[in-house]
Formats: C-alpha cells, structure tokens, sequence
C-alpha cells in the first residue's frame, strides 16, 4: 500500500508556547496606567477604589478584568503564531486568575483587620493605601502568574 | 505628589543603560575602530534582565523597611521577586545555550529581556509611588 500523499493528510497545526515576554508588555502598560492615574488623581482614583473595595464589587470586577486580558493575551499570541489553543492552558488561565484574586482578597481582609486591630494614628488612609496596594498587586498577579505556570508546565512537558 | 521615585528610577536607567552603552562608545573611540554599537546590539544576550534583577532587589529592600502590613509586603516580595528572577533567567538561558551550542535566537533573547525589564521598571515605578504615599500617611 502506497503512503498517504502529503495534500490529503491531516494538517497539523502546532499548540501555542506562550513566552512570558507576551505577557510581560501588557502587564507593564497597565502598570504605567495604574501609575498614571496614582499621579493625576491622587485623591479620586484611590477612592474610587476604596469605595468599590466596601461596596463589594472590587473583587468581581477585577476577576473579570484579569480573566478578559488573560484570554485576550493568550488568543493574541495563538493568532500571531497561528497556533492551536488547548484545553490545559485554557483550563488554567480559566482559573487561575479567578483563585489569586480570590485568595488575596482573603489576605487584605487579614491585613485590613490587622490595621485595625493595632489602633495607630490615621487609621483609615493607612487602610485606603493597604487596599490600594492589595488592588495593584491583585491585578499584577492574575496577569502574570497564570502565565508563568503555564510557561513552567510547557517547559516541563517539552522536557519530558 | 514627591518626584524623588522618578530620580530613583533615573538613576536605573542611566547607571544602567546609559553608562554602558556610552562606555562602549568611549571605547570603541579610543580604539580607532569602527564599532557603533546600538542597546540593542549591546544587550543582545539578555544583559538587561540582569539589570531589572538589580531593580528587583532595591525595591524589596525599600518594601521591607516600609510600615506596610507584612501580608502585603509578603505578597509584593514574592511577586517581585518572581518577576525579577524570569527576568534575570532570560540572560541565564542565552549564556546557557551560547556555551553549550544550542540554537540561541538573539532577536528572541533581547525581545524577552526588553519586555521583562520593562515590566520591573513598571513595576517598580508603581510599588514605589505607593510606599512613598504611605510614608506620607504614617507621618501624619
């Protein structure tokens, strides 16, 4: 039997390796609006942050944030390297943003109590800047370490 | 709002950046040779990871001396200390395939080192307003 020719048989296109510098440059540019808004609007834009912070909405809105640029990010580079996505890393990037930020909202909750519990003078701004700096690290966090768990489990698997 | 973090983070991108690539320059002057070197020839190998690596560390060691809570001096520590290891891993990879004769891709290797230098100069530039904003609360 003669071997398949090469037009009939399946393409196949390779699964994307994600770099880190993908995810690198976006994080930076929001970085640099973050610092952006810190400087222009020293007083409204932490507020607006804080009082989201009390209403509630601060986590929910930053999990859909970091959940939409993570996708976003990752069918980017799988267009530009016309690759297949797979389940693993979806799977991943699916989640992982959504456990950070879940898990250090539980962590500024401890240091807000903590702030409290210690009674210094200005209580309340020194709370404003933890959950100022708790949303920043948030944001930075569910961009970036999604990324680099999927890097480190490709690198993993290719030397497997 | 205090410009002393734009100074500080200056000094990065001159001490850096600026000074090596003028030295080269310099040298290259001295020498009578031809050799015009751009940053991005000078860094191919990924030098600049290096350099964030050094910003990477300056930033935790002002993260520890803040009056921050220790779970988000804990949480930006490790971040940052992430980051700033991938960065510097970028050069460690270049040297690595270099010495061994593995396939090493120079454009690929200065493309990491940018970005992840850019992200710990980002990031360095924010932590940084926000220790300076508390230390002007904790005053008060």
């Amino acid at each position: 039997m003669s071997a398949a020719a090469p037009a009939l048989a399946p393409a196949h296109r390779r699964t994307v390796t994600v770099r880190l510098a993908d995810a690198a440059v976006t994080v930076a540019y929001l970085s640099l609006i973050f610092a952006l808004l810190l400087v222009s609007f020293p007083v409204s834009f932490p507020r607006i942050i804080v009082t989201s912070w009390q209403s509630g909405y601060l986590v929910l809105v930053m999990m859909v944030l970091t959940l939409v640029l993570d996708a976003f990010l990752y069918l980017r580079v799988s267009y530009l390297l016309k690759a297949k996505p797979t389940v693993l890393v979806a799977a991943c990037l699916g989640s992982l943003p959504i456990i950070v930020v879940g898990g250090l909202s539980f962590l500024l909750e401890s240091a807000v109590a903590q702030t409290i519990s210690l009674d210094l003078p200005n209580l309340q701004a020194r709370v404003n800047e933890e959950i100022l700096a708790h949303t920043y690290l948030g944001l930075v966090s569910a961009i970036f370490l999604p990324f680099l768990v999927i890097r480190l489990l490709q690198q993993f698997k290719a030397t497997k | 709002m205090s410009v002393k973090w734009v100074v500080w983070i200056g000094l990065y991108l001159v001490m850096g950046v600026l000074v090596p690539w003028a030295t080269a320059l310099s040298w290259a002057h001295q020498h009578g040779s031809e050799l015009r070197p751009r940053p991005r020839q000078l860094f191919q190998r990924g030098e600049l990871g290096l350099i964030g690596l050094v910003v990477v560390i300056s930033v935790i060691w002002n993260l520890l001396q803040s009056q921050f809570m220790q779970q988000t001096i804990a949480v930006a520590t490790v971040l940052l200390a992430l980051i700033g290891t991938m960065s510097g891993d970028v050069w460690i990879e270049s040297y690595c395939r270099q010495s061994t004769g593995t396939v090493c891709n120079h454009e690929r290797t200065w493309r990491d080192s940018k970005n992840l230098a850019f992200l710990v100069f980002s990031m360095a530039v924010v932590v940084e307003i926000l220790l300076d904003r508390f230390s002007k609360v904790a005053t008060l």
